[in-house]
Protein backbone atom coordinates (compact mmCIF):
# COMPACT_ATOMS: atom_id res chain seq x y z
CA UNK A 1 0.00 0.00 0.00
CA UNK A 2 1.19 3.48 -0.81
CA UNK A 3 2.46 5.56 2.09
CA UNK A 4 1.32 8.78 0.38
CA UNK A 5 -1.48 9.22 -2.07
CA UNK A 6 -3.02 12.39 -3.47
CA UNK A 7 -6.48 11.91 -4.94
CA UNK A 8 -7.87 14.82 -6.98
CA UNK A 9 -6.34 17.27 -4.57
CA UNK A 10 -6.95 20.97 -5.11
CA UNK A 11 -5.82 23.83 -2.94
CA UNK A 12 -6.76 27.44 -3.27
CA UNK A 13 -5.58 30.11 -0.87
CA UNK A 14 -8.63 32.28 -1.16
CA UNK A 15 -9.59 33.68 -4.53
CA UNK A 16 -10.15 31.71 -7.73
CA UNK A 17 -6.58 30.72 -8.40
CA UNK A 18 -5.60 27.15 -7.53
CA UNK A 19 -2.07 26.71 -6.16
CA UNK A 20 -2.60 22.96 -6.50
CA UNK A 21 -5.10 21.69 -9.05
CA UNK A 22 -6.43 18.16 -9.37
CA UNK A 23 -3.24 16.50 -8.23
CA UNK A 24 -3.03 12.69 -8.40
CA UNK A 25 -0.02 10.62 -7.47
CA UNK A 26 1.10 8.07 -4.98
CA UNK A 27 4.39 7.16 -3.37
CA UNK A 28 5.23 3.66 -2.16
CA UNK A 29 6.99 2.86 1.06
CA UNK A 30 10.76 3.04 0.78
CA UNK A 31 10.76 5.27 -2.32
CA UNK A 32 12.86 8.38 -2.73
CA UNK A 33 11.05 11.00 -4.80
CA UNK A 34 11.88 14.51 -5.95
CA UNK A 35 9.21 17.12 -6.36
CA UNK A 36 10.25 19.83 -8.77
CA UNK A 37 8.94 22.74 -10.78
CA UNK A 38 9.38 26.45 -11.18
CA UNK A 39 8.90 28.88 -8.39
CA UNK A 40 5.21 29.05 -7.53
CA UNK A 41 4.49 25.65 -9.08
CA UNK A 42 3.08 24.40 -5.78
CA UNK A 43 5.93 22.33 -4.30
CA UNK A 44 5.72 23.86 -0.84
CA UNK A 45 1.95 23.64 -0.99
CA UNK A 46 2.16 19.89 -1.49
CA UNK A 47 4.43 19.57 1.55
CA UNK A 48 2.16 21.83 3.62
CA UNK A 49 -0.77 19.60 2.77
CA UNK A 50 1.28 16.60 3.91
CA UNK A 51 2.16 18.22 7.24
CA UNK A 52 -1.38 19.49 7.82
CA UNK A 53 -0.20 23.09 7.74
CA UNK A 54 -2.88 23.51 5.10
CA UNK A 55 -6.03 21.56 4.40
CA UNK A 56 -6.98 20.65 0.81
CA UNK A 57 -9.83 22.62 -0.74
CA UNK A 58 -10.94 19.43 -2.45
CA UNK A 59 -9.87 15.83 -2.89
CA UNK A 60 -8.01 13.92 -0.25
CA UNK A 61 -4.49 13.33 0.94
CA UNK A 62 -3.93 9.89 2.42
CA UNK A 63 -0.82 9.18 4.47
CA UNK A 64 -0.15 5.74 5.95
CA UNK A 65 -3.71 4.73 5.13
CA UNK A 66 -5.19 7.67 6.95
CA UNK A 67 -7.19 10.35 5.15
CA UNK A 68 -5.78 13.59 6.55
CA UNK A 69 -9.19 15.24 6.18
CA UNK A 70 -10.39 13.01 8.99
CA UNK A 71 -7.70 14.20 11.41
CA UNK A 72 -9.09 16.36 14.16
CA UNK A 73 -7.06 19.43 15.11
CA UNK A 74 -6.13 17.82 18.40
CA UNK A 75 -4.68 14.82 16.54
CA UNK A 76 -2.46 16.84 14.24
CA UNK A 77 0.46 17.13 16.72
CA UNK A 78 0.51 13.34 17.12
CA UNK A 79 0.40 12.91 13.37
CA UNK A 80 3.28 15.34 12.87
CA UNK A 81 5.44 13.45 15.35
CA UNK A 82 5.48 10.53 12.95
CA UNK A 83 6.95 12.40 10.00
CA UNK A 84 10.32 14.10 9.84
CA UNK A 85 10.42 17.51 8.19
CA UNK A 86 13.48 19.41 6.97
CA UNK A 87 12.96 23.08 6.16
CA UNK A 88 14.75 25.27 3.68
CA UNK A 89 15.72 27.72 6.41
CA UNK A 90 16.25 24.77 8.78
CA UNK A 91 14.18 26.45 11.56
CA UNK A 92 16.72 25.92 14.33
CA UNK A 93 16.42 27.70 17.66
CA UNK A 94 19.43 29.93 18.02
CA UNK A 95 19.35 30.19 21.80
CA UNK A 96 19.83 26.43 22.21
CA UNK A 97 22.75 24.16 21.58
CA UNK A 98 22.88 21.78 18.68
CA UNK A 99 22.14 18.95 21.09
CA UNK A 100 19.04 20.67 22.49
CA UNK A 101 17.78 21.51 19.02
CA UNK A 102 17.98 17.89 17.93
CA UNK A 103 16.43 16.77 21.23
CA UNK A 104 13.40 19.03 20.78
CA UNK A 105 11.07 16.46 19.14
CA UNK A 106 11.92 13.99 21.90
CA UNK A 107 11.30 16.60 24.58
CA UNK A 108 7.90 17.29 23.05
CA UNK A 109 7.08 13.61 23.20
CA UNK A 110 8.29 13.26 26.77
CA UNK A 111 11.02 10.72 26.08
CA UNK A 112 13.11 10.13 29.24
CA UNK A 113 16.34 12.17 29.16
CA UNK A 114 18.85 9.28 29.09
CA UNK A 115 16.96 7.62 26.28
CA UNK A 116 16.70 10.94 24.44
CA UNK A 117 20.41 11.67 24.82
CA UNK A 118 21.30 8.33 23.28
CA UNK A 119 19.06 8.95 20.29
CA UNK A 120 20.22 12.54 19.82
CA UNK A 121 23.84 11.40 19.71
CA UNK A 122 22.97 8.65 17.26
CA UNK A 123 21.25 11.18 14.97
CA UNK A 124 24.10 13.68 15.25
CA UNK A 125 26.57 10.93 14.53
CA UNK A 126 24.70 10.05 11.32
CA UNK A 127 25.02 13.59 10.01
CA UNK A 128 28.64 13.77 11.18
CA UNK A 129 28.17 16.51 13.75
CA UNK A 130 28.51 14.63 17.02
CA UNK A 131 31.60 16.63 17.87
CA UNK A 132 29.61 19.90 17.66
CA UNK A 133 26.81 18.91 20.02
CA UNK A 134 27.61 21.68 22.50
CA UNK A 135 27.89 24.40 19.87
CA UNK A 136 25.21 27.00 19.23
CA UNK A 137 23.71 26.95 15.70
CA UNK A 138 25.11 30.42 15.05
CA UNK A 139 28.63 28.99 15.34
CA UNK A 140 27.99 26.55 12.49
CA UNK A 141 28.25 26.96 8.73
CA UNK A 142 25.09 26.91 6.58
CA UNK A 143 25.69 23.30 5.56
CA UNK A 144 26.24 22.26 9.15
CA UNK A 145 23.09 24.02 10.25
CA UNK A 146 21.17 22.19 7.57
CA UNK A 147 22.61 18.91 8.80
CA UNK A 148 21.48 19.73 12.34
CA UNK A 149 18.00 20.31 10.89
CA UNK A 150 18.17 16.90 9.25
CA UNK A 151 19.33 15.26 12.49
CA UNK A 152 16.32 16.81 14.22
CA UNK A 153 14.01 15.46 11.52
CA UNK A 154 15.31 11.90 11.81
CA UNK A 155 15.92 11.71 15.57
CA UNK A 156 12.50 10.15 15.98
CA UNK A 157 13.17 7.53 13.26
CA UNK A 158 10.21 8.58 11.14
CA UNK A 159 8.96 6.29 8.38
CA UNK A 160 8.48 9.35 6.19
CA UNK A 161 10.92 12.19 5.68
CA UNK A 162 9.84 15.41 3.93
CA UNK A 163 12.20 18.19 2.90
CA UNK A 164 11.46 21.57 1.32
CA UNK A 165 14.47 22.96 -0.60
CA UNK A 166 16.94 21.44 1.86
CA UNK A 167 19.84 22.60 -0.30
CA UNK A 168 18.41 26.01 -1.12
CA UNK A 169 21.31 28.18 0.05
CA UNK A 170 24.14 25.71 -0.25
CA UNK A 171 26.96 25.48 -2.78
CA UNK A 172 26.93 22.46 -5.15
CA UNK A 173 29.46 20.47 -3.13
CA UNK A 174 27.50 20.87 0.11
CA UNK A 175 24.24 20.21 -1.71
CA UNK A 176 25.59 16.92 -2.98
CA UNK A 177 26.67 15.99 0.55
CA UNK A 178 23.22 16.74 1.92
CA UNK A 179 21.58 14.70 -0.84
CA UNK A 180 23.84 11.79 -0.06
CA UNK A 181 22.63 12.00 3.53
CA UNK A 182 19.01 11.71 2.39
CA UNK A 183 19.96 8.75 0.22
CA UNK A 184 21.51 7.09 3.27
CA UNK A 185 18.26 7.41 5.19
CA UNK A 186 16.35 6.14 2.19
CA UNK A 187 18.64 3.11 1.99
CA UNK A 188 17.61 2.01 5.50
CA UNK A 189 13.94 2.09 4.55
CA UNK A 190 12.81 5.67 5.11
CA UNK A 191 10.49 7.07 2.46
CA UNK A 192 11.86 10.44 1.33
CA UNK A 193 9.99 13.21 -0.50
CA UNK A 194 12.17 16.15 -1.42
CA UNK A 195 11.11 19.43 -3.01
CA UNK A 196 13.83 21.13 -5.00
CA UNK A 197 14.32 23.25 -8.09
CA UNK A 198 17.98 22.33 -8.43
CA UNK A 199 17.35 20.41 -11.67
CA UNK A 200 20.97 19.59 -12.39
CA UNK A 201 21.48 17.98 -9.01
CA UNK A 202 18.21 16.05 -9.21
CA UNK A 203 18.96 14.75 -12.66
CA UNK A 204 22.28 13.32 -11.49
CA UNK A 205 20.73 11.41 -8.66
CA UNK A 206 18.40 9.24 -10.75
CA UNK A 207 15.41 8.96 -8.46
CA UNK A 208 11.78 9.29 -9.35
CA UNK A 209 10.83 12.88 -10.22
CA UNK A 210 7.40 14.51 -10.01
CA UNK A 211 7.26 17.70 -12.09
CA UNK A 212 4.70 20.35 -11.25
CA UNK A 213 3.58 23.30 -13.32
CA UNK A 214 0.98 25.71 -12.03
CA UNK A 215 -0.20 23.21 -9.49
CA UNK A 216 -0.58 20.33 -11.94
CA UNK A 217 1.50 17.23 -12.36
CA UNK A 218 3.07 17.45 -15.82
CA UNK A 219 5.50 14.54 -15.59
CA UNK A 220 6.17 11.54 -13.39
CA UNK A 221 9.58 10.16 -14.33
CA UNK A 222 10.70 6.85 -12.91
CA UNK A 223 14.24 6.79 -11.56
CA UNK A 224 16.92 4.67 -13.05
CA UNK B 1 13.24 -1.49 38.06
CA UNK B 2 15.33 0.59 35.76
CA UNK B 3 14.00 3.09 33.31
CA UNK B 4 14.51 0.87 30.28
CA UNK B 5 12.83 -2.12 31.96
CA UNK B 6 9.79 -0.02 32.57
CA UNK B 7 9.69 1.05 28.98
CA UNK B 8 9.84 -2.44 27.58
CA UNK B 9 7.21 -3.61 30.06
CA UNK B 10 4.92 -0.87 28.85
CA UNK B 11 5.35 -1.63 25.19
CA UNK B 12 2.41 -3.95 24.64
CA UNK B 13 0.06 -1.45 26.22
CA UNK B 14 1.63 1.30 24.17
CA UNK B 15 1.10 -0.64 20.97
CA UNK B 16 -2.57 -1.08 21.71
CA UNK B 17 -2.82 2.60 22.30
CA UNK B 18 -1.08 3.38 19.03
CA UNK B 19 -3.93 1.75 17.13
CA UNK B 20 -6.23 4.60 18.03
CA UNK B 21 -3.82 7.26 16.84
CA UNK B 22 -2.97 8.15 13.28
CA UNK B 23 0.02 6.12 12.21
CA UNK B 24 2.33 6.67 9.31
CA UNK B 25 4.49 3.71 10.24
CA UNK B 26 1.74 1.27 9.32
CA UNK B 27 1.90 -2.49 9.78
CA UNK B 28 5.27 -3.16 8.23
CA UNK B 29 7.29 -0.97 10.55
CA UNK B 30 6.68 -1.50 14.22
CA UNK B 31 9.96 0.22 14.96
CA UNK B 32 8.45 3.66 14.73
CA UNK B 33 5.62 2.72 17.05
CA UNK B 34 7.96 1.31 19.66
CA UNK B 35 10.16 4.31 19.82
CA UNK B 36 7.55 7.03 19.81
CA UNK B 37 4.95 5.57 22.16
CA UNK B 38 5.36 5.33 25.90
CA UNK B 39 3.58 3.42 28.62
CA UNK B 40 1.13 5.30 30.78
CA UNK B 41 3.50 5.32 33.74
CA UNK B 42 6.32 6.72 31.68
CA UNK B 43 3.96 9.26 30.18
CA UNK B 44 2.95 10.49 33.60
CA UNK B 45 6.57 10.60 34.68
CA UNK B 46 7.59 12.59 31.63
CA UNK B 47 4.63 14.89 32.08
CA UNK B 48 5.74 15.62 35.65
CA UNK B 49 9.33 16.02 34.51
CA UNK B 50 8.30 18.53 31.89
CA UNK B 51 6.25 20.49 34.40
CA UNK B 52 9.22 20.67 36.75
CA UNK B 53 11.53 21.72 33.94
CA UNK B 54 9.17 24.36 32.67
CA UNK B 55 8.45 25.71 36.15
CA UNK B 56 12.17 26.14 36.82
CA UNK B 57 12.89 27.44 33.34
CA UNK B 58 10.17 30.09 33.42
CA UNK B 59 11.29 31.20 36.89
CA UNK B 60 14.83 31.54 35.54
CA UNK B 61 13.57 33.61 32.64
CA UNK B 62 11.98 36.03 35.12
CA UNK B 63 15.15 36.18 37.18
CA UNK B 64 17.19 36.92 34.07
CA UNK B 65 15.30 40.21 33.75
CA UNK B 66 14.94 41.17 37.40
CA UNK B 67 13.93 44.81 36.95
CA UNK B 68 11.23 44.14 34.39
CA UNK B 69 9.90 41.24 36.45
CA UNK B 70 9.80 43.22 39.68
CA UNK B 71 8.04 46.11 37.95
CA UNK B 72 5.36 43.77 36.62
CA UNK B 73 4.94 42.20 40.04
CA UNK B 74 4.76 45.61 41.66
CA UNK B 75 2.03 46.68 39.25
CA UNK B 76 0.10 43.54 40.19
CA UNK B 77 0.71 44.17 43.89
CA UNK B 78 -0.57 47.73 43.72
CA UNK B 79 -3.68 46.58 41.89
CA UNK B 80 -4.29 44.05 44.65
CA UNK B 81 -3.64 46.31 47.65
CA UNK B 82 -6.65 48.60 47.27
CA UNK B 83 -9.40 45.99 47.10
CA UNK B 84 -7.65 44.03 49.86
CA UNK B 85 -7.69 47.12 52.06
CA UNK B 86 -11.38 47.70 51.42
CA UNK B 87 -12.05 44.08 52.16
CA UNK B 88 -10.25 44.41 55.49
CA UNK B 89 -12.21 47.59 56.18
CA UNK B 90 -15.42 45.72 55.52
CA UNK B 91 -14.23 43.12 58.01
CA UNK B 92 -13.87 45.76 60.68
CA UNK B 93 -17.36 47.04 59.88
CA UNK B 94 -18.50 43.51 60.46
CA UNK B 95 -16.82 43.68 63.86
CA UNK B 96 -19.43 46.34 64.63
CA UNK B 97 -22.08 43.74 63.90
CA UNK B 98 -23.14 43.94 67.48
CA UNK B 99 -24.56 47.38 66.72
CA UNK B 100 -26.40 46.02 63.74
CA UNK B 101 -27.78 43.18 65.84
CA UNK B 102 -29.08 45.43 68.55
CA UNK B 103 -30.68 47.86 66.14
CA UNK B 104 -32.41 45.03 64.31
CA UNK B 105 -33.86 43.92 67.62
CA UNK B 106 -37.61 44.14 68.12
CA UNK B 107 -38.63 45.32 71.57
CA UNK B 108 -41.93 43.76 72.65
CA UNK B 109 -43.72 45.52 75.51
CA UNK B 110 -46.10 43.29 77.43
CA UNK B 111 -49.34 44.64 78.78
CA UNK B 112 -48.66 45.77 82.33
CA UNK B 113 -49.78 43.38 84.99
CA UNK B 114 -48.85 40.28 83.04
CA UNK B 115 -47.75 37.52 85.36
CA UNK B 116 -44.28 35.98 85.20
CA UNK B 117 -45.86 32.77 83.88
CA UNK B 118 -47.65 34.59 81.07
CA UNK B 119 -44.41 36.35 80.13
CA UNK B 120 -42.38 33.17 79.91
CA UNK B 121 -45.13 31.39 77.97
CA UNK B 122 -45.25 34.20 75.44
CA UNK B 123 -41.44 34.17 75.20
CA UNK B 124 -41.55 30.45 74.41
CA UNK B 125 -44.22 31.01 71.81
CA UNK B 126 -42.13 33.69 70.11
CA UNK B 127 -39.02 31.53 70.25
CA UNK B 128 -40.85 28.94 68.18
CA UNK B 129 -41.36 31.41 65.35
CA UNK B 130 -39.34 30.56 62.26
CA UNK B 131 -37.90 34.00 61.73
CA UNK B 132 -36.83 34.49 65.33
CA UNK B 133 -33.23 33.98 66.34
CA UNK B 134 -33.31 34.54 70.09
CA UNK B 135 -35.52 36.05 72.76
CA UNK B 136 -34.33 37.75 75.90
CA UNK B 137 -36.79 38.34 78.73
CA UNK B 138 -36.54 41.45 80.88
CA UNK B 139 -39.06 41.20 83.71
CA UNK B 140 -40.68 44.29 85.14
CA UNK B 141 -38.35 44.14 88.14
CA UNK B 142 -35.23 43.85 86.04
CA UNK B 143 -36.46 46.70 83.89
CA UNK B 144 -36.94 48.88 86.90
CA UNK B 145 -33.51 47.98 88.20
CA UNK B 146 -31.89 48.98 84.90
CA UNK B 147 -33.93 52.17 84.87
CA UNK B 148 -32.79 53.09 88.37
CA UNK B 149 -29.18 52.41 87.49
CA UNK B 150 -29.47 54.54 84.42
CA UNK B 151 -30.93 57.40 86.47
CA UNK B 152 -28.47 56.91 89.28
CA UNK B 153 -31.27 56.64 91.84
CA UNK B 154 -31.29 53.90 94.41
CA UNK B 155 -34.91 53.47 95.16
CA UNK B 156 -37.27 55.02 92.72
CA UNK B 157 -40.14 52.80 93.85
CA UNK B 158 -40.24 54.69 97.04
CA UNK B 159 -41.61 57.56 95.00
CA UNK B 160 -44.14 55.37 93.26
CA UNK B 161 -46.89 53.12 94.45
CA UNK B 162 -46.03 50.24 92.18
CA UNK B 163 -43.61 49.31 89.37
CA UNK B 164 -44.96 51.19 86.32
CA UNK B 165 -42.78 49.34 83.82
CA UNK B 166 -44.10 46.45 81.73
CA UNK B 167 -42.13 43.29 81.18
CA UNK B 168 -40.26 43.44 77.89
CA UNK B 169 -39.01 40.82 75.45
CA UNK B 170 -35.97 41.58 73.28
CA UNK B 171 -36.48 39.60 70.08
CA UNK B 172 -33.52 39.22 67.73
CA UNK B 173 -34.63 38.17 64.27
CA UNK B 174 -32.65 35.73 62.16
CA UNK B 175 -32.70 38.03 59.13
CA UNK B 176 -31.65 41.64 59.48
CA UNK B 177 -33.21 42.67 56.21
CA UNK B 178 -35.38 45.73 57.11
CA UNK B 179 -38.56 44.50 55.36
CA UNK B 180 -38.43 41.17 57.17
CA UNK B 181 -37.76 42.82 60.52
CA UNK B 182 -40.68 45.19 59.98
CA UNK B 183 -43.01 42.29 59.16
CA UNK B 184 -41.86 40.42 62.27
CA UNK B 185 -42.43 43.47 64.39
CA UNK B 186 -46.01 43.85 63.12
CA UNK B 187 -46.69 40.18 63.67
CA UNK B 188 -45.42 40.34 67.24
CA UNK B 189 -47.52 43.44 67.94
CA UNK B 190 -50.67 41.44 67.12
CA UNK B 191 -49.97 38.73 69.70
CA UNK B 192 -52.22 38.34 72.73
CA UNK B 193 -50.88 39.99 75.85
CA UNK B 194 -48.60 42.29 73.86
CA UNK B 195 -49.06 45.96 74.22
CA UNK B 196 -46.70 47.12 71.52
CA UNK B 197 -43.75 45.93 69.43
CA UNK B 198 -41.16 48.45 68.31
CA UNK B 199 -38.14 48.57 66.08
CA UNK B 200 -35.99 51.46 64.92
CA UNK B 201 -36.53 50.82 61.23
CA UNK B 202 -34.99 54.00 59.94
CA UNK B 203 -31.67 53.36 61.61
CA UNK B 204 -31.78 49.75 60.60
CA UNK B 205 -32.39 50.68 57.00
CA UNK B 206 -29.55 53.10 57.05
CA UNK B 207 -27.12 50.56 58.47
CA UNK B 208 -28.32 48.01 55.99
CA UNK B 209 -27.77 50.37 53.08
CA UNK B 210 -24.29 51.25 54.29
CA UNK B 211 -23.46 47.56 54.52
CA UNK B 212 -24.73 46.86 51.00
CA UNK B 213 -22.90 49.88 49.65
CA UNK B 214 -19.64 48.78 51.26
CA UNK B 215 -19.98 45.29 49.86
CA UNK B 216 -20.77 46.47 46.36
CA UNK B 217 -17.98 49.00 46.43
CA UNK B 218 -15.50 46.34 47.47
CA UNK B 219 -16.79 43.88 44.93
CA UNK B 220 -16.80 46.46 42.15
CA UNK B 221 -13.28 47.57 42.92
CA UNK B 222 -12.09 43.99 43.30
CA UNK B 223 -13.47 43.16 39.85
CA UNK B 224 -12.00 46.32 38.34
CA UNK B 225 -8.57 45.83 39.84
CA UNK B 226 -8.69 42.10 39.15
CA UNK B 227 -9.17 43.09 35.52
CA UNK B 228 -6.18 45.38 35.95
CA UNK B 229 -4.08 42.42 37.08
CA UNK B 230 -5.28 40.42 34.08
CA UNK B 231 -4.25 43.23 31.77
CA UNK B 232 -0.81 43.62 33.35
CA UNK B 233 -0.09 39.88 33.19
CA UNK B 234 -1.71 39.54 29.78
CA UNK B 235 0.39 42.28 28.30
CA UNK B 236 3.60 40.94 29.79
CA UNK B 237 2.86 37.44 28.55
CA UNK B 238 1.90 38.80 25.14
CA UNK B 239 5.39 40.26 24.84
CA UNK B 240 6.94 37.01 26.01
CA UNK B 241 4.96 35.09 23.40
CA UNK B 242 6.05 37.56 20.75
CA UNK B 243 9.69 37.08 21.79
CA UNK B 244 9.36 33.34 21.51
CA UNK B 245 7.24 33.30 18.37
CA UNK B 246 9.88 31.51 16.38
CA UNK B 247 10.22 28.81 19.01
CA UNK B 248 6.44 28.36 19.11
CA UNK B 249 6.28 27.98 15.35
CA UNK B 250 9.07 25.44 15.33
CA UNK B 251 7.73 23.25 18.12
CA UNK B 252 4.25 23.38 16.60
CA UNK B 253 5.70 22.20 13.29
CA UNK B 254 7.35 19.23 14.92
CA UNK B 255 4.33 18.05 16.84
CA UNK B 256 3.94 20.06 20.05
CA UNK B 257 0.42 20.09 21.47
CA UNK B 258 -1.27 23.32 22.52
CA UNK B 259 -0.78 22.33 26.13
CA UNK B 260 2.95 22.01 25.55
CA UNK B 261 3.19 25.42 23.94
CA UNK B 262 1.02 27.06 26.55
CA UNK B 263 2.74 25.55 29.56
CA UNK B 264 5.80 27.82 29.96
CA UNK B 265 3.63 30.93 29.65
CA UNK B 266 1.13 29.67 32.20
CA UNK B 267 4.01 29.11 34.60
CA UNK B 268 5.31 32.62 33.94
CA UNK B 269 1.83 33.99 34.65
CA UNK B 270 1.64 32.01 37.87
CA UNK B 271 5.08 33.24 38.94
CA UNK B 272 4.11 36.85 38.24
CA UNK B 273 0.92 36.29 40.24
CA UNK B 274 2.81 34.76 43.13
CA UNK B 275 5.39 37.55 43.14
CA UNK B 276 2.69 40.22 42.94
CA UNK B 277 0.74 38.53 45.73
CA UNK B 278 3.77 38.34 48.00
CA UNK B 279 4.53 42.02 47.36
CA UNK B 280 0.89 42.92 48.07
CA UNK B 281 0.99 41.07 51.40
CA UNK B 282 4.25 42.83 52.23
CA UNK B 283 2.79 46.23 51.32
CA UNK B 284 -0.33 45.62 53.40
CA UNK B 285 1.71 44.45 56.39
CA UNK B 286 4.08 47.41 56.15
CA UNK B 287 1.17 49.82 55.71
CA UNK B 288 -0.58 48.41 58.73
CA UNK B 289 2.56 48.74 60.85
CA UNK B 290 2.91 52.32 59.70
CA UNK B 291 -0.71 53.35 60.33
CA UNK B 292 -1.82 51.25 63.25
CA UNK B 293 -0.31 53.24 66.12
CA UNK B 294 -1.70 56.66 65.09
CA UNK B 295 -5.07 55.07 64.35
CA UNK B 296 -5.39 53.30 67.68
CA UNK B 297 -4.26 56.49 69.44
CA UNK B 298 -7.00 58.35 67.61
CA UNK B 299 -9.57 55.67 68.43
CA UNK B 300 -8.55 55.71 72.06
CA UNK B 301 -9.15 59.44 72.28
CA UNK B 302 -12.73 58.68 71.27
CA UNK B 303 -12.91 55.99 73.93
CA UNK B 304 -12.86 53.14 71.43
CA UNK B 305 -10.53 50.18 71.55
CA UNK B 306 -10.56 49.87 67.77
CA UNK B 307 -7.62 47.93 66.36
CA UNK B 308 -6.69 48.04 62.70
CA UNK B 309 -7.62 44.78 61.07
CA UNK B 310 -4.72 42.57 59.96
CA UNK B 311 -4.61 40.27 56.94
CA UNK B 312 -3.64 37.26 59.04
CA UNK B 313 -2.51 33.91 57.72
CA UNK B 314 -5.72 32.88 55.97
CA UNK B 315 -6.18 36.35 54.49
CA UNK B 316 -2.64 36.31 53.10
CA UNK B 317 -3.18 32.83 51.71
CA UNK B 318 -6.43 33.88 50.05
CA UNK B 319 -4.75 36.93 48.53
CA UNK B 320 -1.89 34.80 47.19
CA UNK B 321 -4.26 32.23 45.71
CA UNK B 322 -6.32 34.95 44.05
CA UNK B 323 -3.27 36.63 42.56
CA UNK B 324 -1.82 33.33 41.29
CA UNK B 325 -5.14 32.46 39.69
CA UNK B 326 -5.36 35.91 38.12
CA UNK B 327 -1.82 35.49 36.78
CA UNK B 328 -2.69 32.10 35.30
CA UNK B 329 -5.89 33.41 33.77
CA UNK B 330 -4.17 36.46 32.29
CA UNK B 331 -1.49 34.25 30.75
CA UNK B 332 -4.07 31.78 29.46
CA UNK B 333 -6.00 34.48 27.68
CA UNK B 334 -2.90 36.13 26.22
CA UNK B 335 -1.43 32.85 24.94
CA UNK B 336 -4.75 31.64 23.60
CA UNK B 337 -5.29 34.77 21.57
CA UNK B 338 -1.74 34.74 20.33
CA UNK B 339 -1.67 31.08 19.39
CA UNK B 340 -4.67 31.54 17.15
CA UNK B 341 -2.85 34.47 15.63
CA UNK B 342 0.36 32.55 14.97
CA UNK B 343 -1.39 29.59 13.41
CA UNK B 344 -3.29 31.89 11.12
CA UNK B 345 -0.10 32.97 9.38
N1 LIG C 1 -0.29 31.24 2.34
C1 LIG C 1 -0.55 31.55 1.04
N2 LIG C 1 -1.50 32.48 0.74
C2 LIG C 1 -1.78 32.78 -0.53
N3 LIG C 1 -1.16 32.26 -1.59
C3 LIG C 1 -0.21 31.35 -1.38
C4 LIG C 1 0.15 30.95 -0.04
N4 LIG C 1 1.13 30.03 -0.13
C5 LIG C 1 1.37 29.87 -1.44
N5 LIG C 1 0.59 30.64 -2.19
C6 LIG C 1 0.56 30.70 -3.65
O1 LIG C 1 0.43 29.40 -4.13
C7 LIG C 1 1.28 29.19 -5.25
C8 LIG C 1 2.19 28.00 -5.00
O2 LIG C 1 3.08 28.33 -3.95
P1 LIG C 1 4.16 27.33 -3.37
O3 LIG C 1 4.79 27.98 -2.20
O4 LIG C 1 3.53 26.03 -3.16
O5 LIG C 1 5.19 27.25 -4.59
P2 LIG C 1 6.63 26.59 -4.64
O6 LIG C 1 6.59 25.64 -5.76
O7 LIG C 1 7.01 26.08 -3.30
O8 LIG C 1 7.52 27.84 -5.02
P3 LIG C 1 9.04 28.17 -4.57
O9 LIG C 1 9.92 27.35 -5.42
O10 LIG C 1 9.18 29.63 -4.90
O11 LIG C 1 9.17 27.87 -3.13
C9 LIG C 1 2.04 30.48 -5.47
O12 LIG C 1 1.44 31.16 -6.53
C10 LIG C 1 1.86 31.23 -4.19
O13 LIG C 1 1.76 32.61 -4.46
MG1 LIG D 1 8.50 26.60 -1.86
Amino acid sequence: MAIISFEHVGKRYGGRFEAVADLNFSIERGEMVFLTGHSGAGKSSVLKLLTCLERPSRGKVVVGGRDLNTLRNSQIPFYRRQIGVVFQDHQLLFDRTVFDNVALPLLIQGIPPQDAARRVRAALDKVGLLYREKALPIELSGGEQQRVGIARAVVNKPALLLADEPTGNLDPQLSADIMRLFEDFNRIGTTVLLASHDLALIARLRHRILRLRQGRLIADEEGA
Amino acid sequence: MTQSDKNSAGKSAAQQKSASQPTVAGQKRKRGANTSKLSLDARYESWLRHHRQVAVDSAERLIRHPVASILTMLAIAIALVLPAMLWLGLGSVRALDYDLDSSARVTVYMESGASAKQVSELADEIRNEQSVGSVKVITADEGLHEFQQALGVNDATSLLDANPLPATLLVTPKEREPGAVDALSRQLGELNGVDEARVDLEWLERLHDIGVLGQRLTLGLAVLFGLGVLLVVGNTIRLAVENRRKEIEVVTLIGATHAFVRRPFLYSGAWYGLGGGVLAVALLTLGRGWLSSPISALAQSYGSDYVMPALGFSGSLLLLICSILLGLLGAWIAVGRHLADIRAR
